[in-house]
Formats: structure tokens, sequence, C-alpha cells
């Protein structure tokens, strides 16, 4: 029934030539030389323990999760991995839900063997009580976008997502020691899983009219390429794996030279991963550190580097995120609800707005065109999209006034706000937050219009 | 309803809302929609030629997947899906394409509750507006019961005088799904349904806003 309604897309023959002709003299379509990456960005979701990644147009999101099992017998002492591939359909047309097709059990093996029969991820300190209790962690590899190279996207998620996993603590209680009790985070706090080394899939596509060698295909090339291989190893040069099923025959020396190549790459990502890592769990650490509010000027200039950096320095991050929680929330709530709204879909808005690539980063702060306009008045940096967003504030300022008077006419008593979570140590809020300080100013406005 | 909420809202507050589009280069529409902590990913395939055994072929058929963030799809998944998918066959016009598929596939990104039906449709198909009571994950499940309420977004903010009127109400305050679970006195019931006919206005015209820039005119 599903191969009636999927439409499958097919690379036309000129398509084909072109990619081929164009590696002839090492060019690639995207622009991209031969043995290059695309460009690979590590975010970090709400929870412990949830990754997504983005290389390139691929966008591959890893949960890890952890449970209390039995052991398998053989194993009385280890816990278990295990991962499960999702080919989303939302990824590519062809994908079907259901059951996982050959190239999802296919990754989802080699990630799988990069990580546990390299002895990555420490198993035996995963046991609780011998031959009776173990953690099983389970990884869920969500396949969001298809661009091309799923597999390299897949390990990096999965590895971020492994690095920031916590698990409960859990001690043994009850009346023989033989119970076990597991501490909820508020207790105690919960404990990393002990990763040795980190291993980094490097997929290699052959072509094979010229014996070309390219790195991280694309989707386009994934389509014409003649075999692929992937190499997992890590930064200390140990190869963990090498997965290359079927495809053209390829020369030894070849395979050696990529695995050179590999090593370097693979140095290279496992250093983007780690710094990606540490500033998460620098905010972490931060975000459990109460404290007290600070001055309006942190908050523009902690936002103006938030949208400058993908990923927010974290000092600064977690001194505006105190700021507006015992002002504001009493000030003018319905100015407020326009403030939130308006800032909120505006960031997004705006990024549609400057078009260009999907940049899909629910995790970072963005662009807060509330915020642009203030730290051009401190900065004095323009530049063209920055008036764009200028005009579209102006704009949304005409349409907010009038929404308000309607909204003050029919609300009566039933106050429907966009509400302003509490706790102060969310940093999440920080954009939000920091608008607060803006609505103000533009409540003078607009009394000033007004008057 | 004085009960003190964990994170400080009062009990009509909504949790502040973002939605951004065209997050995925493959999908033909596809945006993410958050609500506080909860988020979720839409994207959308279609029209694909062709339509299920059972459906009708005069008709566009929608389908909806629903993918949860661990573990295997089970029944409620099944449940959203079927809800999702009667929703959208109301608000959607589905004779302009006959015999075709539209798939649509929801990712749960994180649940902090309230993950039903928050979710958000870019693909020029309708504009819609959904409306839950909104509450987070903890508040669920002490909650004793709650109604998911789907409201028609009104196309005119609020003008009484230009919307139609089906039998002296408005036609703008009729309902699209309601699926409750748990019980709950019948005052009760319309007490949410007035909280969430508020709210919608809220929610619809912060969609309006973020559609606008991209819709012609």
């Amino acid at each position: 029934m599903e191969q009636r309604l999927a439409n499958s897309w097919r690379l036309t023959v000129n398509e084909k030539k072109f990619i081929e002709t164009a590696l002839l003299p090492a060019l690639r379509i995207d622009g991209r030389r031969p043995f290059d990456y695309r460009n690979l960005t590590i975010n970090f979701g709400k929870h412990d323990g949830s990754g997504e990644v983005q290389l390139g147009q691929t966008h591959v999101m890893a949960f890890v999760t952890a449970q209390l099992t039995q052991p398998y017998r053989d194993r009385p002492n280890e816990g278990s991995l295990s991962i499960f591939t999702e080919f989303s359909p939302m990824a590519d047309p062809s994908f079907e839900p259901g059951r996982p097709g050959q190239a999802a059990v296919e990754l989802g093996r080699v990630v799988d063997r990069g990580l546990r029969e390299s002895r990555a991820v420490d198993t035996e300190s995963l046991c609780v009580l011998s031959g009776k209790s173990v953690w099983a962690i389970r990884i869920d590899l969500h396949i969001l976008d298809n661009g091309g190279n799923l597999v390299d996207a897949a390990n990096v998620a999965a590895l971020a997502a492994l690095l920031t996993f916590r698990r409960p603590e859990c001690s043994l209680g009850g009346e023989d020691g033989q119970e076990v009790v597991v501490h909820p985070p508020e207790e105690r706090e919960p404990l990393p899983l002990i990763i040795h080394h980190l291993p980094i899939a490097v997929t290699f596509a052959f072509f094979g009219s010229e014996s070309s060698v390219v790195i991280d295909p694309t989707h386009h090339e994934e389509a014409v390429t003649g075999g692929r291989m992937t190499t997992t190893l890590n930064a200390n040069g140990d190869i963990c794996a090498i997965q290359k099923a079927g495809g053209e025959g390829i020369l030894q020396s070849v395979i050696m030279q990529c695995l050179r190549i590999a090593t370097v790459k693979a140095g290279d990502i496992t250093e983007k991963l780690k710094k990606a890592v540490d500033s998460y769990n620098t905010e972490r650490a931060l975000k459990k550190i109460k404290r007290h509010p600070s001055s309006t000027l942190m908050d523009v200039d902690g936002a103006h580097s938030n949208s400058r950096e993908k990923q927010s320095p974290p000092a600064f991050k977690k001194a505006t995120s105190e700021f507006p929680s015992h002002h504001t929330r009493k000030s003018n709530k319905l100015e407020n609800v326009e403030g939130e709204t308006n800032s909120s879909e505006q960031r997004n808005t705006t990024k549609n707005f400057i078009g260009g690539p999907s940049s899909w980063d629910p995790y970072s702060k963005g662009v807060d065109p509330d915020f642009l306009k203030a730290s051009l008045a401190l900065r004095g940096a323009s530049t063209a999209s920055k008036k764009q967003e200028v005009s579209k504030n102006e704009k949304m300022h005409g349409v907010a006034k009038l929404e308000e008077t309607t909204k003050d006419v029919n609300e009566g008593f039933l106050p429907v706000e966009a509400a302003q979570a509490e706790q102060p140590t969310r940093g999440e809020k920080t954009l939000k937050d920091a608008v607060k300080p803006k609505n103000r100013r533009k409540k003078n406005q607009s009394s000033t219009g007004a008057s | 309803m004085e009960i003190d909420r964990i994170d400080g809202r009062t009990p009509n507050q909504l949790r502040p809302l973002t939605c951004s589009r065209n997050v995925l280069n493959r999908a033909h529409g596809s945006s993410s929609w958050s609500q506080g902590d909860t988020k979720v990913l839409a994207a959308v395939y279609g029209p694909k030629a062709g339509t299920k055994k059972n459906e009708n072929p005069e008709k566009t058929c929608i389908e909806v997947i629903w993918k949860p963030k661990t573990g295997q799809t089970g029944k409620s998944e099944r449940e959203y899906e079927m809800i999702l998918k009667r929703t959208l066959q109301s608000i959607c016009i589905l004779t302009v394409n006959p015999n075709t598929t539209t798939l649509v596939i929801i990712q749960v990104v994180n649940d902090d509750g309230a993950v039903s039906f928050k979710v958000a449709i870019c693909c020029g198909l309708a504009e819609s507006g959904y409306v839950i009571l909104d509450p987070a994950k903890l508040e669920e499940q002490k909650m004793k019961a709650f109604p998911y309420l789907v409201f028609p977004n009104s196309v005119l903010s609020v003008l009484p005088e230009g919307s139609p009127k089906v039998e002296g109400e408005l036609m703008e305050n009729g309902i699209i799904t309601s699926v409750t679970q748990g019980a709950m006195a019948v005052d009760n019931y319309f007490h949410c349904l007035e909280r969430g006919r508020a709210a919608n206005e809220k929610m619809s015209a912060f969609l309006r806003r973020s559609l606008q820039p991209q819709l012609p005119g």
C-alpha cells in the first residue's frame, strides 16, 4: 500500500552526471572540498540526556533514558545499552512508519558497535545489585531531517546525549540490604555515566568513475555514490569499528588514506563535542545557584552576546535570568502579554523573514530583535537585517496597541496571560525576561505617543 | 480554583508561546511550537497520489503519525493520531485535491504537560487555533479531570457585527473537538469552555501574527 502512496524521489541522469563530473576536479555541488565536513552544531534539550545535532541539513535528535532491570544471565555484573533508531517519516518522504528498514537497522548497529563493543560506555558501573538489578540505558535516535550522512550525525547525537545524561543515584537499603532505593534528583544529585572515550563515526563515499573519495556525503551525493564506508574511531587514534557493506571494491591504499583522514576529523569533532558538553555542564551547574537580580545593563549585554553566539556563555545567561521575576509579574500584565508573544514570535518570524536555510535551534536563544534594537543604541553597530527588524518592531507595536484596547474591552474578569515561570534560575527565560525592561520602555513610548 | 500553581502562574495564565516555521529541509512544511517547556515538532508532506483502502477517494485523506519522545508507539499515540486526524479533517477543505494523501507527522520533543494538540501546521492548508487549559506535567498528574478543547480560529479579531451567527450564537464560539478525561461536573465543563475560549483568542492572535508575514495580503 505504501509503495503506491510514496512518491519516491529519484535523481535524474543529468544530476547524476553533473555530480560525478564535478568531482573530477574535486568540486562538490555544495562548494565543499572533498574532505570537508559540513557545519556541525550540537545543542541540548531541557532535560539531561537529550541532544540535538545539526550536520548541514541533517537533523538528528537523541534521548537517553535509564531503567532498572534484571541483568543478562551471563553478565550479572553489567548493565546494558540499547539503541533504538527511528527513521521518522518527517525526515524523508521515502521513510515509512512502522518497523525499521534496512538502513535504520544498519545505522543502529554501527552506532551500537561504536559505543558498546569498544567499551566506550562503562557497563560495569551500571550494576546496582549483582545478578538482580542493573541499569539498562536506552538511547532513542530520532532522524528528523535526512540531508545525507545520517550515521555520523546520529553518532554525535548519541554521544552528546550520553555525555549529558544523569542517572539517579541509588543505594541499597531495606532489611537485608537487598532492596534498591532510587533517590529522586531533589534528594541526591544524579550521576553522570562513565564514558571512557568518544568513538566518532566518519563516513566516506566512493564514486566509481575516477575513484574519487569524499567525506560526509549529502543526500544527493549518496544517491550517486557507488560505495560507502563508515569508520568509527576516537581521538586517541584507536579504530573502534569499520563498516563497509557492499558497494564497489576499494584499494587498500585508499582505505589507509581514509583512516588517516578520519583520525584528523575525529579529533576535530571530539573537540567540538567536548566544548559543547562543557558549556552545557557549566550552565547546568550555574542554574543550581540562585543569584540576585542583576542590573539592566547586564541584561542587554548578555542578550547581545546571546544573539551573537549559538551557545550562550553561561556567565552572562545566569546573570540575566534573575532580573525579571520580582518586578514584572506585578506590573502591567497585559503589556507583558504583548511583549511576550511579540518578542517570541518576532524572533521567530524574523528568522523566517531573513530567509535563508532553516536553522532550527530550539535550544539556542536565537536573535531577539528587541535586543538588537537596544544594543544598536548601545553599540552603534547596525546591519541591514537589523534595520528590517527595527521596522518590523514598529509595525508590531502598532498591532500590539490595537489589540490591547480590544482586549481591554472584552477581557472582563478573565485575564488570560502569557505567564512567566517564576523560578529565577531558569536560563531559558533569559530573552523573555530580558524583554521586560524593554516593555517598560515600550510603555513609555506608547504613553508618550498617546499624549 | 484558588490553588497555587508550581511555577507561580495564576489559574488563568498560559505559558509563553513560541512558534517557528520551516524548520526542516526535506519536509514540504514544518514547524515547531512550544508552550513553556512542552515542545512539539510537526512536519507535513503532501499531497501524495492515492488514498488508503477505506478512505473516500473523492476527498483528501489526512494521515497523522504521532511519534513519542521515547518508547514504542502504543495506544495513546494511536488515540492522539485519531483525534488529530478528525480535527484536521473538519478544518481543511478536503475536496480540493481528491484521491490524495497528506501526511502529517508529529514528533514530541519535550513533554511538560498538555502535549496533545500542540500542533502548528504550516503548508497553507488551513489556519486554526488550538486551545488547551495548558496544564504543566505535574499539574496534569494531580488533576482529577481535564478536557482538551479545540476551538476555531476567528478570522476577524473581535467584531461581533461582522461574524455570522448560527442560531443566535456566534459561530466562532463553536467547538471543533472536545476530549475529556476523568469526571467533572457540568458547570465545571462550561467553566472550562469559557476560559478556553478566552485563551483561544490569545493563541489565535499569536498564531495569526506569526503567520502573517508569509501569507500574501
